[in-house]
């Protein structure tokens, strides 16, 4: 049986690296450079801080985070505070909360692209 | 936010002919009652930047208020024999088979068993809440079991043995593993006190796989097994574990023995859901919910790849605790479909709660097909039906970990998506995986499909929608036909249009279909190839069940699961599954393109190649400026050539008479090659430094005046909207399909 085995995304990084943090801000949809590709591919593939996603509320206008409980059959956690009116702004965000997780850091400026 | 899933419901058949009626079984655990509106679907994308819903309503009888029940979905397979004078003698008796379990600590789990449990009588062989073998007898008053010291391991054989003494009041267990070495053991006895006399309850079905919650010959059942069983054998006395491991080694046990119960032979009748006994009892029974047949036994030993060839090494049948093919509900309204309506893509919707905060809008798709010998237009447009069923509820973004690297971004969920996630009764897609984590690979229609339906996923479905919207807009009258259609009618069928047209994603195909189409094209037939992707899993419609479908996905192509050695041959059929490529036939053979990438970054523009600039095919290019790029705009990713794309090879089939017009391979690093594209591993394989990642545009004259038009690309569909549908990409299509209507041979070729 082949499965895939999220663990074994192990790219490191470095919480010094701040300009990928940027690079991301200004353009969280892409094209990004090799090593924030390398850094996305970690956080997705992992989906470090138990897998966030996205709820449509409205077909392309908004979007609520929730995320994943990691099981079948239980129900979506949501997050009904947290609603974006475009999809860079909610990547934004989840990269924030992701980079957080892998690092241990905290991002002094939270605030998406302007 | 709309509420898409309070009432469900699938319309039965999925596909009817004007004159015939068409019935929808509905069901809602909440509302009492919904407004339903039967409707012709133009497009079933809400997408607020495209067309958005849009929908004809011919007005019928049918709408108005619709009243509204719970009708209760029970997955889960297993094998049933009704109850016969062999199941209820009295004494001692004995059970044997080979088990390989998939999910032996999922919970407690029949596996033999003549049990009803509204009552606790009769017994039952299976697993216990900690994987551990059990044999239990019950007479109502008390029980009696005895387990296995250990559990079972996940995915080892095992022979397995139960027996009642009823001389020394005994129960006894035995497990024997079939591969002990390395920590693998399992094998172990157990014995435990039993009663003196019992005897087994009337009325009470023998189950394989399950246990019955009650009598009958159809009874509820529970307590659903996963795994495999092969060649079971019930029998008279306490036999040994040796002397059954005998029965079930011998692939055809003395039906003279009067010992001998039952001695079920799983290999026979593999196409089918029945069960053949081979003792002299005819013990015969059915399935329920269509478990895995044609997979490997215990003896399977690699001799053979093909469950036709050696038939007795896939005596195994696997079954799944969420196993879903028949919802069977009951029908709430039913539809006559006048004479004289047009085929098309059709839905029921229900609306309810209207005006409140969480209204609820739901649609049941069904497809009204233009009858053989009845076309009413030179142009066809195909309903991907098999793609559909084999999408049908795809639960890939829910638990595919790399579901957000494929798609190169947050998954966005729909409302249908967070149902299912909570609601896995409704029985997957062949994407996905059962719970055991084995793969599915049937899918059907008798059951809610949520993507196959306005609102829902837009994949498939909503993306050919906007074919037929387009066809719409532009005034061009067309004929619906559908996939099963092809495959049950075949060529003749297709030869009664001038052109047809495929969607945006025909990946399924079976042999029939494609037959179909090749004779088409030999035949002057035109066929245009509107997607990307196409034809490219071999399938088998089953041969008497309609609406189902069967893929074994193998070890090749770009596979969210990968099918066990020795079983990736169809069950329904006995035929070879796995890519059309390895079956001989890829893609590029029928249309000059076939499936190379998936890019899902951003879509791209493709730019024309000096094949455009053929004066033979100015027609095609007529008002089109070939210096600029073509399709750097739409739907998916803002260009026509995205999501899946296809290439142009001759190696594999691409014809020499074919003119290349158009590529799109500047994909950059998003644009990344399927599996089968490798042949070794090395770096710079993406489409930053790979233009074999790209979608091809290509023209294939055929014999007899015929020809094939190809765009290579699952986004060019969502691009023919584009300002207004007047741009390019609307522009060449419309020219293609114009002049494919036309009967003149294309000069020059």
């Amino acid at each position: 049986m082949l499965v895939n085995d999220p663990e074994s995304a192990h790219w490191p990084v470095d919480p010094a690296r701040l300009e990928l943090v940027e690079e991301f801000r200004r353009a969280p949809r892409g094209p990004h450079s090799e090593a924030l590709q390398k850094l996305l591919h970690r956080m997705r593939w992992s989906g470090v801080g138990r897998r966030h996603v996205l709820v449509v509320l409205e077909p392309n206008r908004r979007w609520m985070l929730a995320r994943m409980p990691g099981q079948r059959g239980a129900p979506i956690e949501t997050f009904p505070n947290r609603v974006f009116t475009s999809l860079a702004e909610a990547e934004w965000a989840v990269f924030v909360i992701r980079w957080e997780a892998l690092t241990g850091t905290t991002l002094q400026d939270k605030n998406p692209s302007a | 936010m709309t509420d898409t899933t309070a009432v469900l419901g699938y319309a039965w058949p999925l596909t009817v002919s004007p004159g015939e009626a068409v019935r929808f079984h509905l069901s809602s655990a909440t509302l009492q009652e919904a407004e339903a509106t039967l409707l012709r679907v133009r497009c079933a994308d809400p997408d607020p930047d495209g067309p958005g819903l849009r929908f004809e309503v011919p007005g019928t009888p049918l709408d108005g208020r619709v009243p509204l029940r719970h009708q209760p979905l029970r997955p889960g397979s297993c094998g049933i024999v009704g109850d016969a004078p062999a199941l209820r003698r009295a004494g001692s008796f004995s059970v044997g088979a080979f088990l390989w379990p998939t999910a032996p600590r999922a919970g407690a789990q029949g596996i033999v068993t003549r049990w009803r449990d509204d009552t606790a009588q009769g017994w039952r062989l299976g697993l216990d809440a900690e994987g551990c073998l059990e044999f239990a007898l019950g007479d109502g008053a008390s029980t009696w079991r005895v387990s296995a010291p250990q559990p079972l391991l996940e995915r080892e054989w095992v022979f397995v043995t139960a027996a009642y003494d009823a001389e020394k009041g005994e129960l006894r267990l035995c497990q024997e593993s079939l591969d002990p070495q390395a920590g693998r053991s399992r094998t172990a006895g157990a014995v435990a006190a039993g009663p003196r006399h019992f005897a087994p309850p009337a009325e009470v079905a023998l189950v394989f796989a399950a246990q019955a919650l009650e009598t009958g010959v159809a009874p509820l059942t529970a307590a659903h097994y996963d795994g495999k069983i092969d060649r079971p054998r019930l029998c008279a006395g306490a036999l040994s574990p040796g002397r059954l491991r005998a029965l079930a080694e011998a692939l055809h046990p003395a039906p003279g023995d009067p010992g001998l119960l039952g001695a079920w032979d799983f290999s026979r009748g593999i196409s089918t859901d029945l069960i053949h006994d081979l003792s002299a009892n005819r013990l015969d029974g059915w399935l329920r919910q269509t478990p895995a047949r044609a997979m490997t036994g215990a003896n399977w030993d690699g001799s053979t790849q093909q469950w036709t060839e050696r038939p007795h090494l896939y005596g195994a049948i696997q079954f799944h605790s969420d196993d879903m093919h028949d919802a069977g509900w009951e029908a709430d309204l039913e539809f006559r479909v006048p004479r004289d309506w047009k085929s098309g893509f059709y839905a029921l919707r229900l609306r309810a709660r209207e005006g409140s905060d969480d209204p609820v809008e739901s649609f049941v798709a069904f497809f009204i097909r233009a009858p053989l010998g009845q076309a009413r237009s030179k142009l066809a447009f195909v309903a991907s039906t098999a793609t559909f069923l084999a999408y049908a509820n795809s639960a890939l973004r829910l638990d595919q970990v790399h579901a957000e690297s494929m798609l190169e971004g947050l998954i966005a969920l729909s409302r249908d998506d967070v149902y299912l996630q909570e609601h896995r009764e409704l029985g997957l897609s062949t994407y996905d995986t059962h719970s055991d984590g084995s793969g599915w690979c049937y899918s059907t229609a008798k059951r809610p499909v949520l993507n196959m339906r306005p609102r829902g996923a837009t994949f498939n479905y909503g993306n050919d929608t906007h074919i037929i919207d387009w066809l719409e807009q532009t005034g061009q009258d067309y004929d619906v036909i559908t996939d099963e259609d092809i495959h049950h009618q075949g060529a003749q069928l297709l030869a009664g249009y001038r052109c047809v047209v495929t969607g945006s994603h025909p990946e399924y195909f079976s042999r029939a279909m494609l037959d179909a189409f090749d004779s088409y094209q030999r035949d002057g037939g035109r066929h245009v190839y509107l997607g990307g992707n196409g034809f490219y899993w071999r399938i088998a419609f089953h041969p008497t069940l309609p609406h189902a479908m069967e893929i074994r996905r193998g070890m090749l192509g770009l596979r969210t699961w990968e099918g066990e050695a020795g079983e990736n041959s169809l069950s329904y059929t006995g035929e070879p599954s796995g890519l059309w490529r390895a079956n001989g036939r890829p893609p590029q053979r029928l249309v000059g393109v076939g499936f190379d990438a998936q890019v899902f970054t951003r879509s791209y523009p493709y730019r024309w190649l000096e094949g455009a600039r053929d004066p033979r095919l100015s027609w095609m290019v007529d008002g089109i400026d070939l210096n600029a790029p073509l399709g750097d705009f739409g739907l998916r990713g803002g260009g026509a050539a995205g999501l899946e794309v296809d290439r142009v090879d001759p190696t594999l089939g691409s014809a020499p008479g074919m003119v290349w017009l158009a590529t799109a391979d500047r994909l950059d690093y998003g644009g990344v090659p399927t599996l089968e594209e490798l042949r070794t591993l090395h770096r710079g394989a993406m489409g930053d430094q790979n233009a074999r990642v790209r979608a091809d545009i290509a023209f294939t004259p055929t014999a007899r005046g015929g020809a094939v038009f190809s765009t290579g690309s699952i986004a060019w569909a969502c691009a023919l909207s584009h300002d207004g549908y007047d741009n390019a990409v609307a522009r060449l299509t419309g020219n293609v399909i114009r002049r494919f209507l036309d009967p003149c041979p294309f000069e020059g070729f």
